[in-house]
Formats: structure tokens, sequence, C-alpha cells
């Protein structure tokens, strides 16, 4: 029996005098190595980017009382509220905020007054949207504290979107093209 | 039936394993080694590939026809930007907030190296010059800050305190630092003319800036022709090589014109001036530092920029810390400006050297072209600070003699790690791919890291661009990690570096990506139309504000802001790239 034959038929028993190295089992181990090489060799594609896109930026903008209003966080608005003069997007405190929030009268409007003096009455928000902004100028000392307080808390707190100015603005004109 | 099968399986693999033999055992061996070393030597990439995913971040408010801003992650939306050095002044409480700082405040912290610090001996840089092949000076801080304070106090009894402006004509040296440090001690503004400005620009600037003393290397400028196109200046100070001490430099044109020789002013004085530099006093009112830089158009005159010393040593601070921990500047590092320390970004990175008690280098050879072989001779520096021209030549040169197929296979496989984002480590595989550059490896101090700026605004020939493939292969070659940086004349420093750890390949022709904004400025983009800066990848014109940009008036206050005139976008993972 040569070594061809126990080449051919596996099943017979190799002659111990006659070895190769293109038995069955080497091939497979060889194959395996040539498979696992190549796996480790070949061009790897870079990790595609699972980070999530960031939402995009929100545009500064001037906004008017009338133009503010729509955003008080009906009709999946964003909920925006302006103390003096700074447009905050409060809509993190949708629940504080929000439609049927306790301070929902805040939302869309001039909050100013109302904060500083403490109070979430009707009363408190400027009735005439399309008039001049409210000066504040009745208040007292205590209440301006107040105020810039609130102030401080929303700056932290929440981004400043955009600036509120009265109706008839040299810079809402120029803002709404 | 199913026995059967299973009694012919057996059958088939006792007869498989019988052919067991040497071989076998050899492949079988091999094979568990290639399954089992990246288990106990896996290969880590040098940072999380997420942080490269990501890199600047954006603020979440934009103007209309502005893109957000871009900051540096270590000073997000809402936090400010880094404005100083965070000097701890001695006695201060020890958690109290540090100040700002001025370059004085370099200097003096250069000389409490050696002493008795709060944490333990302060560790202490050298600062020496290379000259030639051989020559290696090592200068001492006491003979420096004497001729600091020397230098200071001649310049000022002649130019006046305040206003005085001295224009410094000087290839990069210890006198080039020494007038810098000179100035800033005793409330003068240096302008640092670059040293390959033709004479007659010389001239120009010095007029325009309205300088009132030049201190300059001998014999580099035609001294007739400087006292007759330069009326305004007064003084005027030779710096004198050894070698030509014996000649008599002091001759003067005229009677409007004071000519001093640099080595003579310091023997002069060398004992009567008190050896202590004046100490900070808030009543202080400091110098600005003027650059001057060739316009794009050639035959525009130079462009002028006052830096106050803020926007200096806010530049410092944030080059410093825009590398990230493992790689920052120590005491351990040698650094070698292979490029001119007037263009403020190697200037930064020099005054960062020196705060962090990092050894200096200097070569009076520094030039953009320097050819890069010829910058770690005689010493073996482990930062190199390289202008792009000297990495392109260099580049050129190396790829030419990449030619065998053993040297492509190699280039290959470390492109590939290089994308898995390693540095292939020093292998003697390696001295096949670049065996020029390893031949100063067996000195103490391996090269680690090489910082090239790019500079906007200039002539295209004094700033070519690097590609990202290029980058890519310098990497391999030098086998270094490099920082690519945008600089601008207005901005002191940079404007947006990339991470050290950055190595991915992008391929194209195209000017590699820029990384993030360093933390001393916030870049924005600028466009006529809003939808191309609305969403998570703006493209327009570049804007950059911040601490460490100059302001337009010479007592501006407020952050200065510059448009710095070309078009850039913002990648998918948040770098800027100009289109």
């Amino acid at each position: 029996m040569d070594s061809n034959m126990a080449h051919d038929n596996p099943q017979a028993p190799p002659a111990a005098e006659v070895t190769t190295v293109f038995t069955p089992i080497n091939l497979i181990l060889f194959s395996l190595f040539l498979v696992i090489a190549y796996m480790r060799l070949r061009p790897e594609k870079p990790a595609a980017s699972t980070l999530p896109q960031p939402p995009p930026p929100t545009v500064f903008r001037i906004f008017t009382p009338p133009d503010l209003r729509p955003f008080n966080g009906t009709n999946s608005m964003p909920v925006y509220l302006a103390i003096r003069g700074k447009v905050f997007d409060v809509s993190s405190g949708r629940n504080f905020y929000g439609p049927e929030g306790p301070y929902a009268n805040f939302a869309g409007r001039d909050a100013s007054r109302g904060l500083a003096c403490g109070s979430f009455d009707e009363d408190m928000l400027t009735e005439d949207l399309r008039g001049p902004l409210d000066k504040l100028e009745d208040l007292g000392g205590e209440e301006m504290e107040a105020l810039r307080g609130w102030e401080e808390r929303f700056n932290e707190k929440y981004l400043v979107v955009g600036k509120l100015v009265p109706v008839g603005s040299p810079e809402a004109e120029g803002d709404a093209k | 039936m199913a026995q059967n099968a299973i009694e012919a399986l057996d059958a088939k693999l006792a007869a498989l394993l019988a052919d067991w033999s040497l071989s076998t055992t050899f492949l079988a061996l091999l094979l568990l080694a290639f399954v089992a070393y990246p288990i106990f030597y896996s290969p880590e990439p040098d940072t999380h590939p997420l942080l490269l995913a990501r890199q600047s971040s954006a603020g979440p408010v934009r103007s209309r026809n502005e893109s957000a801003n871009y900051r540096s992650p270590e000073v997000p939306y809402g936090f400010p930007l880094k404005s100083g050095l965070n000097v701890k002044d001695a006695g201060a409480p020890r958690w109290a907030p540090g100040r700002d700082g001025d370059l004085r405040d370099v200097w003096r912290e250069v000389q409490k190296g050696d002493s008795e610090g709060g944490d333990g001996i302060v560790p202490k840089g050298l600062i020496m010059t290379v000259l030639g092949k051989e020559e290696v000076l090592e200068h001492e801080v006491e003979d420096l800050s004497r001729e600091i304070g020397v230098m200071g106090k001649f310049l000022q009894e002649r130019v006046g305190k305040g206003s005085g402006r001295v224009a410094v004509f000087l290839p990069n040296s210890v006198e080039l630092l020494n007038t810098i440090f000179a100035c800033a001690f005793y409330g003068l503004s240096p302008i640092l003319l670059p040293y390959d400005l033709s004479h007659p620009t010389v001239c120009e600037a010095i007029n325009i800036t309205g300088a009132d003393a030049l201190v300059c290397a001998a014999g580099t400028l035609p001294l007739e022709d400087v006292a007759k196109h330069c009326q305004n200046l007064k003084l005027l100070t030779w710096v004198v090589e050894k070698s030509s001490r014996h000649m008599d430099w002091s001759g003067s044109p005229n009677s409007s014109l004071q000519v001093s020789v640099w080595h003579d002013i310091i023997s002069e004085n060398a004992t009567s001036t008190a050896t202590s530099l004046p100490t900070n006093q808030p009543s202080d009112k400091l110098g600005n530092l003027l650059t001057v830089s060739q316009p794009v158009d050639s035959t525009q005159p130079p462009t002028i920029t006052s830096f106050t010393h803020s926007n200096l040593i806010s530049a410092t601070a944030a080059l410093l810390a825009a590398l990230p921990v493992r790689q920052r500047l120590n005491p351990s590092d040698l650094v070698l400006p292979a490029d001119s320390l007037t263009h403020t970004y190697h200037l930064c990175q020099i005054l960062g050297t020196l705060y962090t008690h990092a050894s200096l280098a200097l070569t009076p050879a520094a030039n953009p072209h320097l050819p890069f072989s010829l910058a770690t001779r005689g010493i073996s520096p482990t930062i190199i600070l390289a202008s792009p021209a000297t990495l392109l030549d260099h580049h050129t040169s190396q790829t030419a003699n990449l030619t065998s197929t053993l040297q492509s296979l190699l280039h290959t496989t470390h492109t590939q790690t290089l994308q898995a984002g390693r540095l292939p480590s020093d292998t003697w595989l390696f001295r096949l791919l670049a065996p020029s550059t390893t031949a100063s490896a067996n000195k103490p101090g391996t090269l680690r890291l090489i910082l090239t700026p790019h500079r906007l605004a200039v002539p295209a020939s004094d700033s070519p661009t690097l590609s990202s493939t290029q980058l890519s292969d310098l990497r391999l070659l030098t086998q270094t990690r490099i920082v690519y940086a945008l600089t601008h004349p207005a901005v002191a420093g940079a404007i947006a570096q990339t991470n050290v750890f950055d190595y991915r390949r992008d391929d194209g022709q195209g000017p590699a990506h820029f990384g993030v904004p360093v933390s001393s400025v916030e870049v924005r983009l600028r466009s006529d139309v809003d939808d191309d800066v609305a969403g998570n990848r703006p493209k327009g014109e570049m804007v950059v504000a911040g601490p460490a940009v100059a302001r337009k008036a010479e007592d501006g206050k407020g952050e200065g802001v510059v448009g710095v005139g070309v078009k850039a976008w913002v990648r998918g993972d948040c770098t800027l790239a100009l289109v």
C-alpha cells in the first residue's frame, strides 16, 4: 500500500514508513487557518457612528407678544415664557408651565410681573398684547429682588431662545422678513 | 439506524484523527496561537472610538443665518471660555481660584525651577540653543533673567514706558525670548517681525507700527537703509554672534538713531543692575504684542495684529489643555520649534513649554522650510513644532523611497493598524519602512509628538495643506502622533486642533479636517442661506470669537470676533474642515 492509496482512501490505516503533510486533517486545519487569517486581515470597516444626532439648534428669534402667544404647549408647541425681555424655552418644565400646570398662565406670555409678585393670577399678565411691554416701574425693591432671583434660576435652568419686543419695534420688523 | 450513523461518523473521525502527525500538531498550534493572540494581547485603540465620533459640542441656540457655536468639549455651552493659566500667587489660599496671569508669570514660573515649591521641588526646564550640527549651549535661568532685566531697563529708558514699541527681527534665539519678556516686564510692546521678511517689508512694517526701537541680528539689515527709511526709529540694537564680536558694531549713520550692541549692554550692566525683575504691581500697564504677517496678496502692506497679554495667555492655556492628559507637555519633554517663533501658535506653545517646566531647544535655523532631518540634528526632541511645508517635503522625499513590495505591504498593514485606532509601535519592521528618522532613536528622548499649524490668510506657498492620507503616512514615517492645527493671524494660538489620537484616514486630496476648536475660542459658520447652517452639518463662512481673538480697536473691551474669510463645514463627527 503506497502513500497515494493512503491519501485516496482515508479509512485505510496509513503506512508507518510513509508520511505526507497532505492529510485530510491537515487540510481541514489549514483551511480553517486561512479562513481565520482572512477574517483577521481583511480591511476593517470603521465602526459606523452609532451616536444619535442631537436635535438641530433652535434659532434665536425676536418675539412680539402676539408671536409668543402660540408657544404655550398646546398643539404640541414648545412652552416659552418671557422674563424682562428674555424668552426662555421652558419645555422641559412642561409639568409646571404647560397646559394644566400650575403656572400655565405664564406660558406664551410675559411672566415678569407675575414672578416678581409671586402671583399666578390672570391680572398679572399684560392685557393688551399689541401694546407696549410691561415696564414694571411700579414694583418695589423686594419684588424686583424676587424677579432677579427668578431670572437667575431660569438662566441656569432653561435656554434663552429669543428676545421679547413690543409690536411695531424696528427689531421685530427686521427679524420678520 | 441512528446508531449505525453514529458509528460510521465515529469511524470517519477516528480515521481522520489517525492521520495526526507532527505537521498536524504544528498546524494546530499555529491555529491556536493565531486565535489566542488577540485574546491575550487585545489591541486596544488609543482612545475610545466614540470619543472621536462626536468631538466638539454645539450650542443649542443659534442666530439666524449663523450656525450654533462650536466649542471644545472642555468648555461646552454655558461655560466661560478658557481665559488664562490659573496662576496661584505665593501665599494665596490653596483652593482660591488663580489669576489668568500674563507673560511675566510665565517667566516667574521658569525662575521657580529647582526651588522648593508647595508640593516638593519644582522641576527645572532647560533652555538650550542648538547651533549647527554639534554645538548645544545651555543657558542658566539666572543669566537670562539678568539679561531680561538689563535689556528691559535699557529699552524702557530710551523709548519710554507704556507707549514704547520695540521691533524684533531675530531668528529663534534666547535673545528673541529675552526681548519679549523684557518688554513684558517693562511695559513695552514688542513687534515680532518674521525673520524671512524682505528688507523693504521690514522697514514698511516698522513704519506702519511706529516702532521706536529695533533689535535685530547683526548684519541682517543694511544700517544706512534702515536709518533712511525708518525716521521714527530711535534705537537700534544689534545682536552679535560670538564669532563676530571683534568687529565694531556701534557706528551710527546719523545722530537721530542710536546704535547699541546687545552683549555690550549686558556686560556694562553686569554688576550695576540688581538681578531681580520688577514685581507685578496692579497699576502696571502691560504692553501689547504685535505680530506681522504677509497677506495673500503680496502687493498689500503686511498685516499687523495687536495681541494683548490676555489673548496670548488664554491661547497658551487652551493649547496646553488641548492635549489629553497622557500626552500633555511635562517636565520630561524637550520641545524644539523648527519654525519661527514669530508665529503665535509656536510662541504660545513655547510659553506653555516654559510654564510647564519642559525643556526648550531653540535653533536659529528654524524656518517654515527647514528640512525635517535637519530639525533633529544634534539633539533628540520629544516634541517638534514644525510647519506643514517641512512635513510635506519630508513626506514627498520619504514616500519616494518606499518602492519594495515588502515596504508597501508593511505600509498597508500599518495603515490598517492606524485605522483601528492604534499607532503602530516601534518594531524592527518599522525600520524597513522609515529608516532615516530612526537614526536618532538610540539617543534618550524619542520623538512623541509633532505639532503643525496650517496658516490661513497667508500666501498658499507659505502654508501648503496636508491631506488626511499625507498626515496618516507621516504618522507612520515619523512613528509619531501628529496634531494638525488651524491658525489665523488675528487669533492667538490656534482656532482648532485635531485630537492627538485621531488617526482616521479619509481618502481624497483635500485638506484634512482640523479637529475641534481649542478652549480659548468658539467657532460658528455664517451663511446668507439659512438652510446651509441650520442642521447638524452646517456650512459657511467661519467666524471665530473668544478671549484669544485680537480685538479690533486698541483699547476695545469685550471679546474679539473675527471672520477668518474661509468657508468651512462641520463634519458628521463635529470636526471642522475647510470646504
